[in-house]
Formats: structure tokens, C-alpha cells, sequence
């Protein structure tokens, strides 16, 4: 193997609530390509943050080329030649390829930016990548994985030493993927270092040399990809805390009302002619890869986003759900895979939060009625087990389990009987995790009946009665929780893509 | 420092307002001992003058700047409504309880056309804020046919000036009075009513709000409804200080309110907002105006230190939100 590139020693990290990493150690050679597991949650995201500056680490060191370095910014660590190939892809739709890829450090021409030559250099770098795009094509006619191409062009011309894939597959289609790993065993004959953070345990069998696991925030371990098994690799990633099982029959009595059933429902390019219904104490998992169309499922049947056609029946009734608010007076429940911009008011309290839909209900005349609201916080507080000092903490200051737990909250206390919960545990620690699924199989127990969408097919396997699987915006299979497997889930979801 | 930012009275009143008094209580003394004459009643009656109108101003945008929006129409609003209920009330003879109340609902049309773009139709307030700014200059200029307005004096033979007894009746600051009660009335409905949590919290996160069933837009509205209604308002004691109102102005007094705010606490990113922090902004501004007038400066120095006070307290806000972030 190559000598050493990136050292990162004892690193440690802290948010209020939560120690995201403990003392944290992960070493990069020259030539390799090193993944960067664990469960959601476990800190690798954190860490690579740490590295390319996003985040300031409270102590320890990392040693980059033989020398101690502490970036600022993404922007020192990419002139230093580190770069992130991000998940979510950053790029300016409106602008060509070629302008994506040198926007920041354009070439001039006296006093006006010259396009020809940024079209030639892109030109350059495909052919040395092999990759087919047009540079003067506009970046959102792009595939999501020519998108991500462009974003590798991009940091090989910024003159890259080390390459940081984030979640690169979780997009792509097979034979994206393909194409994805053609570049990196490129990159890495090139004597390139890869950090590559996936969740596919095949994938990391295939692409990397070295496998570096982590749980909770801390470091457990480095393995040569080649002298283990994928069970070594769970084993490390999950640790002694005993994993659930999927679930192998549905909890939801034969004989259970449909509460809800959406009939052809049709809502732009994303929904098309979604049918399915739900019924009580139901839990309905929505499987699917990224940009499934599912979340956008969600949004139409809630009313955010408009609809094009389809009918919406609660408990046998029709109804017309044309905005949220309807939505929520039919009693459905929205909990907003982005809790931050969707789901709460982040500078607003718990107790303000929590009767953000039901006001109504504490109002004395004209007068909020303080002490009343109080108290329905407090009771849901206990009830979920929300860690907080109390009902007038800012939701800012609370970690993202708890924050989730107000959301929750929110809900409850509206009473919905109809509950949609969008990637319930996105960024949420192990321990938390395991709250809110407690917390969801209660809320079916109850009666409540819960739509989830997830993109973790372990929590769809152990979460749900029944599985809706999507793919490019069309509903694709349903399978019964009896039936259901990872590859039969994984079949349905890339069905339609060629 | 910190365990007097922590004590439980401090907490309540706002840090930041304890200190904001103190420096108005400064300049007062500065003011006193650098200007002759400068300490005693006339003076304050003469600030007070200034605070009614531009205080209701300045109430009503903070409704609006709690919003997340801004509306640089009210200075002109407030001028384009004491222009035509003035107009009415010396051209047509209508009753001077008429011409009031059409002030006032003057202000409220121009609140619900602001309210409506913005919060219905979904144009951003800063552009609807300076259109309906240049209208509301246009409006009143074409009713008047470009003439001034002078309202009624105390003495007139109409009888008609028994409205000034709301701003003063003798010695006694009358406005003060009316002043306080609309900020008792608004301090209750930002921090009491549906209304109030309604427009903070969509300030703060307005999709939020909206996918938790919340008629948003129908909040949103209310804010610049107030907003209006307190130009309508301050209308009314602007000539029942100064009598005359001429046509085509108005803007310096957005600067003014909107400093106000922004000293007071509220933010202009949205869902902060602190009525007696505008109070306080209000006093301060007034205090500076009657300071300068008496330093024999011009109101274009003002202008400049309001101008300056606006940057200064919203790169004060920016930077607090990104440190706590």
C-alpha cells in the first residue's frame, strides 16, 4: 500500500446535546479507496465536515501531507486538495456544465469571462475521465449521475488529492454505478486518496481496499476490506446493542377498517396514478431510492404541493384536501423529512410549537390561554420522554430526537388519527432512533394509523405491516410484510429504471 | 455580566431594552448639558409631539418586520391619509369625526392592498412596500390637486379643531395617553392573541406554519392591515401637531420607524418582535430629532444618523443569529 496522505487523530466534537464524535481516529493512503461506515447517525458525515472545515473540531489534530492543518472553510480545504463530492448534489441548474464546473475561479479574457475556454478545459477533463457530457449542456437537463460526473470533473480539476464520496450511489442506477466505479478505480491508479461513505454493503465490497467503522460518534475500527465479511462489517457497525429484527407478521387485524385510501392520484412528473390504502393501526411502509417520487406522494396527499387528480377517501367518505389546512381538519398528521424548514419553528418554544395546529383550543376569548397550553406541553413532554430543562426551551437547543419528539407532539395533540411520517430518524442518534420506533409501534397499538416513509430498508423490515414500493414516481409493488424481503423490496424499486 | 443577564426581572424586560433606556436617559442628560436651555418642558412636550406619530408608525411595522416582511410605504401612507381626510374636511365640509375615521380606513386600504400582493398574490414586500409608496405619494397630490393641507387650529371658529385635544389639552399631553393605550392594546395582541403567535411564528418559519394547517396567508395579511391602520392613526396626530401636510412626501419617517424596530430588539429576518423595544427605539429617535433641531443641524443630518443607526442595529442582529448558529 501507498504511504499515508491523511491522518486524523483523536478528533472530538460536541453540540449542544449531543457528542458527535468521540475522540476519532481515521487514516487515508495515497492509492486507496477507504469507506466510511455506520449507521445513520454514527458520525461519518460529522467527521468529513470536521476535515473539509464545515465544522471546527474541539480538539484533536489532522496531519494532511505531513503537515498539522486546520481549514476554515470548504474553500481551504479544496485549494489544499481535499475535496467532497456531496449527496445532495451543489450545483447551479441555470448554468452550463462548463460554467458549473469553473464557477468561482472563471477564466477572463480582459475583462470578460471567457466560455470558450472553460468549455475546451471541461472537454479535457471528461476525456481523461471518459465520461460523455456536453459542456455547454444545461446542468439541470442532467441525470442526477451525470450531475454527479460533473461534480467529480470539477474536483479533479481542482487538482484533488483526496476525493470524499458522500452517499454517491444512493441516486444512481446500476448502470450509473457502474460508470461511478470505472472513475474511481481511475482515480485510484492515478494514486489518488478516496474516502467513500456508503451504506451498501455490496458496493464497499466491490469498490474499496480498507473499511473504517463507526458507531455513536466513535471510532471502532479498520478493516481490509478484502480479508472480511459483510457480517464482520455489521457486526462492527451495530456493536453489542442488539439489532430488532424485521418483523415477520403484521400487527394489523385481519379486520381492520381502511381509514384512508388514495385512488389514482396524480401530482406533476413524481406522482403518477399513486393508488393505496391504509388502514387502522397501520403501519404502511414507503420504500423506494432517492427521488422515488414518495416524499412528493406525501406533500400532494397533505395538500402542500397542488394535485393534479385523484380522490382521497377518510373512513369511506370522499374528501377534498386542497391545502394543509384541510388536510389537518380530516385529521392527517405531516412529519416533514427536513424538520428544520418544514417541521418546526426552530426559535420559537416547545410549548409554542406544540399547539401550533390546535390554538384554537387554548384560547380564552380573544387571549391565548398561557397556563392551559403549558400544561398539554408539559403532559406530552413526560408522555414522550422529551428531554428538555422545560416547555419554554427553544426548540433550537434540542437535540434532533427530541426535536422529532416535539413534532410528534405537535400532532398529539391535535389528535390525528392519520399520521405520515417522512424518514422519521434522519439525523437522529442510535439510542433516540430506537425511541421513536417504541413510540411509532405504541401510536399503531393505539390506533393511530401511520404512513412511514423511509430510505433505510432495515427500518422499512422492521417498522412496517405493509410495504408500498415507488420507483420514478409510479407505485411499483406492494408487498406484504410476511413476504417481504431486501432484494424483493430492491426489485420493485429500480423496476422502471433502464 | 452574565449573572445580571440571567436575573429573572432583567430576563423579562430584554437586556438589550434595559440598555437601549439607559442610552436614551443618556442622551437626554448629554443633550441637557450641551444645549442651553434644552432640559425642561417645553422640549418634551415637543419630543412627545414627535413620538405619537411616528411611535404609531412604528407599531404597526413591527407587526409587519415580525412578518419576515418590511413596508417602506408607511411615511407616505400616513402623509397620502392626513392629505385627503383633510382635503374632505376643509374642501367638502365633512364633519371632522368623518375625516378621522377616513384616515383611518384610508390607512386600512392600503394596508389590504400591501397584505393582499404580498401575502395572496406573492409578491415580495420590499417591491410592493415601494410601489404602493410612490401611489400613496401620487394619490394624495392628485386628490389635493398638489396643494397643501392645513388642518384646523385649536381656535378655530368651526369648531372643528376639538380634535387637537388628543394630542394636548392645555399642558397636558393628552397623546400620551391614547399613545398608551395603543401600546398596551398591541403589546396584548402580539403577545396574547392567536394573531400575535401566528405572525412570529410565520416569521420565523413560515412553511412550517403552513403545513401545520395554519391559513397563513390570512396572518400574513393582518400584519399589513395593522400596519395601514396605524398610518391612518398617525395620521391624525401628525396635524394635530404639525396642522399642515404637503403633498409628495413622507419617506424620511420609514427610515425613522424602521430604526425604531430594529433598535427596539425586532428583527428583520422575522419572528422576533418586541413592541416596548419599539417604544424605547421610538423615544430615542424622537429625543435625537428635537437634539439636532436644537443643535440648529439640519434634518438631513438626522437622516444620516438614522440611516446609520438602521445598519448598525440589523449588523448587530445578523451577527448575533450567526454566532447562536
Amino acid at each position: 500500500m501507498g504511504e499515508v496522505i491523511l491522518t486524523m487523530k483523536d478528533i472530538d466534537k460536541t453540540f449542544p446535546g449531543v457528542h458527535a464524535l468521540d475522540h476519532v481516529n481515521f487514516e487515508l493512503e495515497k492509492g486507496e479507496v477507504h469507506a466510511l461506515m455506520g449507521e445513520n447517525g454514527a458520525g461519518k458525515s460529522t467527521l468529513m465536515k470536521v476535515l473539509t472545515g464545515i465544522y471546527t473540531k474541539d480538539s484533536g489534530s489532522i496531519i494532511y501531507e505531513g503537515r498539522e492543518v486546520e481549514f476554515h472553510n470548504t474553500h481551504d480545504a479544496q485549494e489544499a486538495g481535499i475535496v467532497i463530492v456531496h449527496q445532495e448534489l451543489n450545483m447551479v441548474g441555470d448554468l452550463t456544465v462548463a460554467q458549473n464546473i469553473f464557477i468561482g475561479r472563471e477564466f477572463m479574457k480582459g475583462f470578460m469571462i471567457d466560455d470558450r475556454k472553460m468549455i475546451e478545459e471541461s472537454r479535457k477533463l471528461f476525456d481523461e475521465l471518459h465520461i460523455s457530457i456536453d459542456p455547454k449542456a444545461r446542468m439541470s437537463d442532467l441525470t442526477v449521475g451525470k450531475q454527479q460526473m460533473c461534480e467529480i470533473a470539477k474536483a479533479i480539476s481542482h487538482k484533488a488529492k483526496v476525493i470524499i464520496f458522500d452517499e454517491p450511489s444512493a441516486a444512481l442506477t446500476e448502470k450509473e454505478i457502474e460508470d461511478l466505479f470505472a472513475i474511481i478505480r481511475d482515480l485510484r491508479k492515478q494514486n489518488l486518496g478516496i474516502i467513500y461513505i456508503s451504506h451498501r454493503m455490496d458496493e464497499i465490497k466491490v469498490i474499496t481496499d480498507r473499511v473504517t467503522v463507526m458507531r455513536d460518534g466513535t471510532y471502532v475500527g479498520t478493516l481490509i476490506t478484502n480479508d472480511c465479511t459483510k457480517e464482520d462489517i455489521i457486526n462492527m457497525m451495530v456493536g453489542r446493542v442488539i439489532y430488532e429484527e424485521p418483523k415477520t407478521h403484521s400487527m394489523v387485524p385481519a379486520d381492520a377498517p381502511v381509514v384512508l385510501k388514495v385512488d389514482h392520484l396524480n401530482a406533476g412528473k413524481m406522482v403518477q396514478d399513486v393508488s393505496f390504502e391504509l388502514r387502522k393501526g397501520e403501519i404502511l411502509g414507503f420504500s423506494g431510492l432517492m427521488g422515488a417520487g414518495r416524499t412528493e406522494t406525501a406533500r400532494a396527499l397533505f395538500g402542500a404541493d397542488p394535485k393534479t387528480s385523484g380522490d382521497i377517501y377518510i373512513n369511506g367518505q370522499k374528501v377534498e384536501i386542497n391545502s394543509p389546512r384541510d388536510a389537518v381538519k380530516h385529521g392527517i398528521g405531516y412529519l416533514s423529512e427536513d424538520r428544520k424548514r418544514y417541521g418546526i419553528v426552530v426559535q420559537k418554544t416547545i410549548t409554542e410549537n406544540s399547539t401550533l395546529a390546535t390554538l384554537e383550543k387554548y384560547m380564552a376569548g380573544l387571549f391565548i390561554n398561557k397556563a392551559a397550553e403549558k400544561a398539554v406541553t408539559e403532559q406530552y413532554i413526560k408522555e414522550l420522554d422529551t428531554k428538555t430543562p422545560s416547555a419554554d426551551q427553544l426548540v433550537v437547543n434540542l437535540s434532533g430526537g427530541n426535536q422529532q419528539k416535539v413534532v410528534i407532539a405537535k400532532w398529539l395533540v391535535r389528535n390525528c388519527d392519520i399520521l405520515i411520517f417522512d424518514e422519521p430518524t434522519r439525523g437522529i442518534d442510535v439510542g433516540a432512533k430506537n425511541e421513536i420506533y417504541k413510540l411509532m409501534n405504541r401510536l399503531a397499538s393505539e390506533g393511530k394509523s401511520i404512513i412511514m416513509i423511509s430510505s433505510e430498508m432495515t427500518e422499512i423490515l422492521r417498522m412496517s405491516d405493509r410495504i408500498v414500493v415507488m420507483c420514478e414516481g409510479k407505485k411499483t409493488g406492494e408487498i406484504p410484510i410476511e413476504e417481504a424481503t431486501q432484494e424483493a423490496i430492491m426489485d420493485k424499486a429500480t423496476r422502471d429504471i433502464a | 455580566m452574565k449573572t445580571i443577564k440571567e436575573n429573572a426581572l432583567v430576563k423579562k424586560l430584554g437586556f438589550n431594552r434595559i440598555i437601549l433606556f439607559a442610552i436614551l436617559l443618556l442622551m437626554y442628560v448629554v443633550f441637557s448639558l450641551i444645549i442651553p436651555g434644552f432640559a425642561g418642558m417645553a422640549r418634551i412636550m415637543s419630543i412627545f409631539n414627535y413620538v405619537y406619530f411616528l411611535g404609531f408608525l412604528a407599531l404597526g411595522v413591527t407587526f409587519v418586520i415580525a412578518t419576515g416582511g418590511i413596508d417602506f410605504s408607511i411615511g407616505p401612507v400616513m402623509f397620502c391619509c392626513a392629505l385627503m381626510s383633510g382635503y374632505m374636511l376643509n374642501t367638502y365640509g365633512v364633519p371632522v369625526v368623518i375625516s378621522i375615521l377616513a384616515s383611518i380606513a384610508i390607512g386600512f386600504c392600503f394596508g389590504c392592498f400591501n397584505g393582499s400582493l404580498v401575502a395572496f398574490v406573492g409578491v415580495p414586500p420590499f417591491i410592493v412596500s415601494m410601489a404602493t409608496m410612490n401611489i400613496a405619494k401620487g394619490l394624495g397630490s392628485v386628490f389635493t390637486k398638489t396643494q397643501s393641507v392645513s388642518w384646523p387650529q385649536g381656535n378655530d371658529p368651526s369648531g372643528n379643531g376639538w380634535f387637537r385635544n388628543l394630542v394636548k389639552v392645555g399642558d397636558v399631553p393628552t397623546g400620551l395617553i391614547v399613545f398608551a393605550v395603543a401600546v398596551i392594546i398591541l403589546f396584548i395582541v402580539m403577545n396574547h392573541t392567536k394573531a400575535g403567535r401566528y405572525i412570529l411564528c410565520l416569521g420565523s418559519n413560515k412553511e412550517a406554519v403552513r403545513l401545520s394547517g395554519v391559513d397563513v396567508r390570512k396572518w400574513q395579511m393582518l400584519a399589513y392591515v395593522i400596519c395601514g391602520l396605524m398610518a391612518g392613526i398617525a395620521a391624525i396626530f401628525f396635524v394635530g401637531a404639525y396642522t399642515t401636510v404637503q403633498p409628495g412626501l413622507g419617506d424620511t419617517y420609514n427610515n425613522e420607524a424602521i430604526a425604531s424596530c430594529v433598535m427596539g430588539g425586532t428583527s428583520m429576518a422575522g419572528g422576533l418582535a418586541s413592541i416596548g423595544g419599539t417604544v424605547i427605539g421610538v423615544f430615542v429617535i424622537s429625543l435625537l430629532q428635537e437634539g439636532i433641531m436644537a443643535l440648529r443641524m439640519t434634518k438631513e443630518v438626522q437622516m444620516i444618523i438614522t440611516g446609520l443607526i438602521v445598519i448598525v442595529f440589523v449588523y448587530a442582529d445578523v451577527s448575533a443569529r450567526r454566532r447562536k448558529n
